[in-house]
Parts: C-alpha cells; sequence; structure tokens
C-alpha cells in the first residue's frame, strides 16, 4: 500500500508491478461502452471517522463523547470499522461487493484549511504553491486527453455554476450543468429553435489576448453545446427513482448524461455542508442521509441502463475532522479520511489500515494512503496515462486485480 | 509620491475619453449611464473620482423599516436597489467588496436583521480606518455566529473565527502559525451574541496570558485585532486583494508594495486608499482595461445602469443568484470565486438569455423600452453605433460595427425589434463580458 510519507512512497513504487508505468490501456476498450468517471466531493471537510466508525477501538468514546452515539445501530464491514447506520443502503454495495472503503486517504503535511487542502486535492499536488490563471486540476488533464478521442463534452461540472478546479485543463473548456433547462437559448423575440444566431457575432469578434481568447472559446462552446445536449439527453429513461434532493438532482442529471451516449467521461459534483464544527450529530446524519439515498439510486440506475460495469466512482472530501470531538460537540479541521470507490471490476470491501485511534498524529488519524493513489487507480482504469495526468508516477492502489485488467 | 500611484494625467494622444470613463464607474462602482458617462468625462479623472467616492445618504430610515420585515428577499433587493440607483457608488463598491472579504452566508444563520445590519456596517465603516472595521467585525453578531465564536468559551476554545480572521480577513495564509490561532481563539472566547447582539461573557473569556506572534501577555480580542492591523503582511495582503478587485487580477509584487505602503502611510484610510489608487497611472494603464472577467452583479446591475435605466431590484437579484452571485448567501467565508470562475459556458448561456429577457420585457422590465434608449438612430448600422456607445465604451470598426448592424436589417421595420436584437448583439460580444 503506498503510504503518505516520501519513503514508503519510494518503497511501495519499487515493489509495486510495473503496470501504472506502460501509459495508456485504451486499446482494450470495446466500442461504445466506454469507461466514465464522477467524482463526488463532500465539501466542507467530512468527518471520516463519523462516516466509516473504528468501532473495535476503545478510544472513540473517550474522543467522543457526545458524537461516539453514531455507533448505535451501526453497520459492521468486518475489519473493526462499521458505517453508520445513515449510511444502511451505501453498507450494501460495499458489502455485496459493488462498493470499496479505503481507509486513511490524505497526503503528509495537511493543511488545514479548507481551500488550500480543496486545491491540493484538485490540482493533485501535495506541495501546491500558488493558484493561478494557468493552473490545471487533475481531471482537466484527464480531460485535455480525452478530447483528442473524440468525446462530445468530455468532462462536466454538475450542481454547481462555477466550474471547480479539479475541472481546469490546458485545452478543454468544461461546462457546468444544472439542468437542462440551463441549455434553450432565448433572443428578445423569444426562444432560438436550431443554431444560435450569436454564433456569427461571437465567432465574427476579434479576440485578441488570452483572457478575450478565453471569453470567445467558452461562447462558442456554450453555442455548441445547447442543441447536442437537449438532444442526447431527451433519450433517456430513469431505472431507478432519485430522492428530491440536489445531490438527488445532481446525481440523476449525471447518470442522464452518461447513458445518453453524450461522450461525457468525467463529471465532477460537489456536495456542501461538511463543515461541523458545532452541534454536528444531527447535521451530519443528514448529511450523510441525503449521499446514501442519493449514490444508492444513482448505482440502480446505472444498473438498470448496463452501465455499472463501465461507470466508477470516487466520494471524498478535502480533508477529515480532528479525532477528538470540540466542545461545540462538534469537530475541527483535521487531515487524513477515508474514501469510497466503485468501480467496475474491483471486488469491494474495505482496503488499507483501519484508523488506529492510539497512535494518532497531532491529534489526526494517521495517512496511510497517498489520495494521488487513489487517483492514479481510477486514471488506469479509464485507460489514461496515470503518469502524464498526475505529473509523476504514483503507485497505484491495486483494487482491481494485478494486471490492470478488469474482469 | 510612488511612480505607479502617482495621478494619471490625460495627454493630447491619450485623452480621458470615454474607454477611461467606462473603465473607472466600472470599477469604482456598477457602470453608469452614458449621460452621466459624458458628464463625468466633462469632469476630468481627479473631480469624477471625487464624484463616484461621495458619501452616501444617511439609510438609517430606510434600514430601520427593513428590519421589521425580517426577510432575507428584501434585504438582497434593498442592496441591489441601492446600487441601481445609488450616487455614492464607491461606497456601495466597497460595501460588496467587504462583503466578499467577510463572506457571511444567511444559509447558515436564517437571521435576515443581523445580515442587514453587517451590511449597514460595511457601508459605514468600509470606507474608513481598517481598524475600525475590524473591530467592528469581530463584534458583528452575523459573524461572529456564522464562524461559531457564539461557543467559543475558556473551557472550550473553538478555533474557527481565529483561523478566517488571520488566513481570510487579515493576514493571508502563511503568515501566522497554529500556535498564533491558538492564541487568538482563547483571546476572542466569551465574544458572543446575546439578542441580536454583540455580548461580552466575562465568565466564559480566557484572560490568562496567551503568545501571539513571539509576544506574550493576557491578550483581549481587542489587543489581537491591534497587532494584527499593523503588521506588514496585513497590508500587503488587503492591497494585493484591492488590486484584484480593482485593477488587475494577477498583481504584480511593484504594485502590492506601493498601494501596501501608500495604505500604511495613510493610516490605514481604506478610503483614500481606494481613491488614490483609481486616479492613477496603474489603474488607467492598458495593463488594467477589460483585464477582468465581469461577475454576475456587475454583468447584470451593469447592464441595466449602462442602459440608464429601470428594473425591479427582486427580479434582478434572483437573477445573480441563478448566475452564481446571490448576494447575502456567498459559497463559503473564502466569498465568491472570480475572474474565469464566473464564466463557464452555461453561465454565459444564461446571461445572454439574461439580456434578451431583459430587454423582451419577459420576467424582467426594462424602463424605459429600448427603442427609447436609441431615439435618433433609424438605420440599422446607426442602431448598431448608438448600441456600442451604450454598452461598450466606443464604435469599432466596421468590421465587428456590420455583422451588429445586421442583426437589426433582419428585423426590417420592426424598429422596437431592432433595438432590442443590437442592444442583446453588443452584449453577446466578447469584450462585454469582461470588466
Amino acid at each position: 500500500m503506498p503510504g503518505c510519507d516520501r519513503r514508503s512512497f519510494l518503497r511501495a513504487l519499487g515493489a509495486l508491478p510495473a503496470a501504472w508505468s506502460l501509459g495508456p490501456f485504451g486499446s482494450w476498450l470495446p466500442n461504445g461502452d466506454e469507461r466514465s468517471l464522477l467524482v463526488l466531493e463532500l465539501q466542507g471537510g467530512n468527518d471520516g471517522l463519523a462516516t466509516v466508525i473504528p468501532t473495535g477501538s476503545k478510544q472513540y468514546a473517550k474522543l467522543r463523547p457526545t458524537l461516539g452515539a453514531v455507533r448505535k445501530g451501526a453497520l459492521a464491514l468486518g475489519d473493526g470499522t462499521a458505517l453508520p447506520g445513515s449510511l444502511a443502503k451505501w453498507h450494501g454495495h460495499v458489502i455485496e461487493g459493488r462498493a470499496t472503503v479505503v481507509h486513511g486517504v490524505g497526503y503528509a503535511q495537511p493543511d488545514r484549511s479548507h481551500f488550500r487542502s480543496r486545491d491540493i486535492w484538485q490540482v493533485a499536488d501535495p506541495q501546491l504553491q500558488r493558484v493561478g490563471a494557468a493552473t490545471t486540476g487533475w481531471l482537466g488533464r484527464a480531460a485535455d486527453r480525452l478530447a483528442g478521442q473524440g468525446a462530445g463534452v468530455p468532462a462536466a461540472a454538475l450542481g454547481q455554476l462555477e466550474v471547480p478546479l479539479a475541472l481546469h485543463g490546458q485545452r478543454v473548456v468544461a461546462p457546468s450543468l444544472r439542468s437542462i433547462e440551463d441549455f434553450q437559448w432565448s433572443a428578445p423575440a423569444g426562444p432560438v429553435a436550431g443554431d444560435s444566431p450569436l454564433r456569427a457575432i461571437v465567432a465574427g469578434a476579434a479576440a485578441a489576448g488570452d483572457l478575450r481568447a478565453f471569453v470567445q472559446q467558452t461562447q462558442l462552446r456554450a453555442i455548441e453545446l445547447a442543441d447536442d445536449l437537449r438532444a442526447a439527453l431527451a433519450r433517456y429513461r430513469p431505472h431507478a427513482e432519485y430522492p428530491d434532493t440536489p445531490l438527488g438532482r445532481d446525481l440523476q442529471l449525471a447518470a442522464r448524461l452518461l447513458v445518453s451516449g453524450f461522450g461525457t467521461r468525467l463529471l465532477h459534483v460537489g456536495f456542501g455542508g461538511f463543515d461541523t464544527h458545532a452541534r454536528q450529530l444531527p447535521t451530519h446524519t443528514a448529511l450523510l442521509g441525503q449521499l446514501d439515498a442519493a449514490l444508492d439510486a444513482f448505482l440502480r440506475d446505472l444498473a438498470g441502463h448496463q452501465r455499472q460495469q463501465s461507470v466508477a466512482l470516487l466520494v471524498h472530501s478535502e480533508f477529515g475532522r480532528r479525532a477528538a470531538e470540540n466542545a461545540s460537540q462538534g469537530t475541527d479541521h483535521g487531515a487524513a479520511a477515508p474514501v469510497f470507490v466503485a468501480m467496475g471490476g474491483s471486488v469491494g470491501g474495505t482496503l488499507g489500515q483501519v484508523p488506529d485511534l492510539d497512535d494518532l498524529l497531532d491529534g489526526d488519524v494517521r495517512c496511510t494512503v497517498d489520495f494521488r493513489s487513489v487517483y492514479a487507480e481510477l486514471l488506469q482504469w479509464l485507460g489514461l496515462d496515470a503518469v502524464a495526468v498526475l505529473g509523476q508516477a504514483v503507485p497505484a492502489l491495486g483494487l482491481w486485480p494485478a494486471t490492470g485488467r478488469p474482469k | 509620491m510612488n511612480d505607479l500611484l502617482a495621478p494619471w494625467q490625460p495627454t493630447a494622444g491619450d485623452p480621458f475619453d470615454l474607454a477611461k470613463v467606462g473603465h473607472l464607474v466600472r470599477r469604482g462602482g456598477f457602470s453608469a449611464s452614458l449621460a452621466k458617462r459624458r458628464e463625468l468625462q466633462r469632469a476630468g479623472p481627479l473631480a469624477a473620482v471625487a464624484q463616484l467616492a461621495a458619501p452616501g445618504p444617511d439609510g438609517a430610515a430606510m434600514l430601520q423599516q427593513l428590519l421589521t420585515f425580517d426577510d432575507i428577499q428584501r434585504v438582497r433587493a434593498w442592496r441591489v436597489w441601492l446600487v441601481l440607483h445609488g450616487e455614492h457608488q464607491l461606497q456601495l463598491r466597497l460595501s460588496a467588496f467587504w462583503h466578499d472579504h467577510f463572506a457571511t452566508s444567511d444559509r447558515k444563520l436564517l437571521d435576515p436583521r443581523s445580515m442587514a445590519l453587517q451590511q449597514a456596517t460595511f457601508d459605514r465603516l468600509g470606507s474608513g480606518v481598517f481598524d475600525e472595521l475590524l473591530a467592528a467585525m469581530c463584534r458583528d453578531p452575523a459573524l461572529l455566529r456564522w464562524l461559531d465564536n457564539d461557543v467559543n468559551t475558556k473551557a472550550n476554545p473553538n478555533e474557527n473565527f481565529a483561523r478566517e480572521l488571520f488566513e481570510l480577513f487579515t493576514l493571508g495564509r502563511g503568515n501566522y502559525s497554529e500556535a498564533d490561532i491558538r492564541a487568538a481563539a482563547r483571546a476572542f472566547t466569551g465574544w458572543h451574541v446575546r439578542d441580536g447582539r454583540f455580548h461580552f461573557a466575562a465568565h466564559l473569556h480566557d484572560a490568562g496570558d496567551k503568545e501571539l506572534f513571539s509576544a506574550r501577555g493576557p491578550l483581549t480580542g481587542d489587543d489581537v485585532i491591534a497587532r494584527t492591523v499593523v503588521r506588514r503582511e496585513s497590508a500587503e495582503f488587503l492591497a494585493a486583494k484591492w488590486l484584484r478587485w480593482f485593477v488587475h487580477p494577477e498583481p504584480e509584487r511593484a504594485e502590492v508594495d506601493a498601494l501596501a505602503a501608500a495604505y500604511e502611510q495613510g493610516g490605514r484610510d481604506v478610503g483614500a486608499a481606494i481613491r488614490q489608487l483609481l486616479q492613477s497611472r496603474l489603474f488607467f494603464s492598458p495593463r488594467a482595461y477589460r483585464s477582468k472577467v465581469k461577475g454576475p452583479a456587475e454583468f447584470v446591475l451593469g447592464t441595466v445602469r449602462s442602459l440608464g435605466g429601470r428594473a425591479k431590484p427582486a427580479q434582478l437579484a434572483a437573477t445573480m443568484g441563478a448566475l452564481g452571485e446571490s448576494w447575502l448567501e456567498p459559497p463559503s467565508v473564502e466569498g465568491w470565486h472570480r475572474e474565469r470562475a464566473w464564466l463557464s459556458p452555461a453561465a454565459w448561456l444564461l446571461r445572454s438569455n439574461f439580456v434578451a429577457d431583459l430587454l423582451a420585457g419577459r420576467g424582467q422590465q426594462l424602463a424605459p423600452a429600448p427603442r427609447t434608449l436609441m431615439p435618433d438612430s433609424k438605420k440599422p448600422v446607426d442602431l448598431a453605433k448608438a448600441a456600442f456607445l451604450l454598452l461598450l465604451d466606443a464604435v469599432p470598426a466596421r468590421a465587428v460595427l456590420d455583422p451588429v448592424a445586421a442583426v437589426a436589417a433582419a428585423h426590417g421595420a420592426d424598429a422596437d425589434a431592432a433595438a432590442a436584437a443590437v442592444l442583446h448583439a453588443v452584449a453577446c460580444l466578447p469584450e462585454y463580458q469582461l470588466l
């Protein structure tokens, strides 16, 4: 298992088979069943110890005198950890082998700033110094490579008007979508059917300089997308009932994009509200309940469309929270935390070292898995060159059987 | 006098033209009607800045009335109404800046009164000495509750407020230690809220010795403020943010140093520093012009103001929200993500549709009607020229003008439709998306 400090990282590199360094694996992918990835970001710093509970630890009750109540009704995962009752449906997916819990994911020298840590995760650079106009995100760099493969909209952000840094590429302008209705053009004279008259106006304008070129490219992309997208999305019929929550709507739109043959390979969805400094228990339970219902509908919908094996899912947050609860029955900013992965061909269950609450680092769960090794795994699974996207060789987790090919 | 911040002087070759005026009213306010821009042009750059910086009227009566409603939609509409109609544009611009800086969201607070009072504090102190604004914000009920300082006690310190005080409000990341945060958190213990007002709970305050920035003592919150505002890092942090906001998204080191020095020499008077900046060679340099992406407020409210029109504040506020800038509900304490983050393909489509609906009177009502904004223009090319003057800063070359004129021509004799179509086309040009 690739750890977070430099030494264990290099050790793991030496020990692993060379599969990760072979470059793209795209050739075996059957046509028409392109692999896609949805990244769901729990924004605000999700409390990992209330999401995957180390029930075997005696320290838990001491560290969390009130929040420890979450153990009541928790559902065991078989390695001394359990999911809270609010994640009951997700528990079924993990136990039945469709999803994996990876313990202790983070990076060395954790940054406790939401914004900094989020940028580190989104750029995939623990040494990130400064975010500028040219900074690219890991999904954006992946999308740059997919753009050459004829994908219609290789990447998109859902549930947020803003395109997250993760999706910023050098070439790709990823759209952000909130609903299909967003993509109907209007002119003063009324709704526009067919090609927009704006194309000539926008394309004809002089767009000297980097910023103007960016604006013009964004505008032309919008014009191009609108018609194609509406037509593609109209073909979708749901196979599961989604909860009527913002996350439920976002994941349904994701499924719609994924099954409509629109060529969307990378999706980023934001789900906020996890910055639980005070009175955490009811808030966090409700958030996990929403997550549980929406993820379950999403997986069942994909299964109904025969896409479950070709869509991967990563659920992560910018950091976990301190092991001990604070005085406000909440938790403060911490470090490593579990992530969820669902990926065709993997065996599910749990992976990695269960957090040791007797061996904390500065009050935090120790990082035992470098987050980039989760990315490397997913990138390889997508058939992409993980070394090129991540900028260096990062050992993958080894979730699929050793050759790096699906079952 | 520092060269970068020396007053810009118009010359025959580089006059104070409508492009310069447009730049000034977009950055120092939320744009202005063509008539107003011509008036400012005649006044000259120094008088124009002075006009923008005029203090606002006493809004106490309106605020009191607003507080009785306790309705966040009305608070938002109040802010939009002020921007649409207020002459004190720079003060309102700074209030918007501080709202982004001390970004507090009603989504957590569900307390419209406190949110309104916080905005009024920005109006009152936002152009003054930063020390006073910061002291007021550290006693601001909305901000204290937003950052959980209302549960920060001696027995159980909560670091959230102290962390953001240093990271986002004053010093910036890397300019303080985790120990400084712990000390500041203790200094602000007991700074609570009771009945919607600041309340110092002495029995919950930690009066013990703390070590902040390598100095020891029984520090209070006010001591933390006093020791923080005088740090050079604070001046540089604020200067860099003002430069990004008013001048250019990627300021250079020398520019930050110059503005930080001016701010410190001026006794940390924010208004004085910003006025100096808006008059400066740096501000009027080609590097600054159209170097920023318009945000939703700048786009939506700027469009209505540039046209010299009126529209319903509540509807404009809703549009801003749909475009990603719902005032009083910033996405996080970090404020809104600016510049290129504003402009995804979806966001631009919504902007284009907003202008179309506004001009057509669908959902949004613009008064007066588009046709009457260009009374002297009949021919398509004249309509296009008039639209460029209303919305952009100059009439362009024929290569850009003609496709827009063709849009008007497509509507034949329907003068209302032609006027609306031509304004919509100009608002869709790449240039118009830039501030």
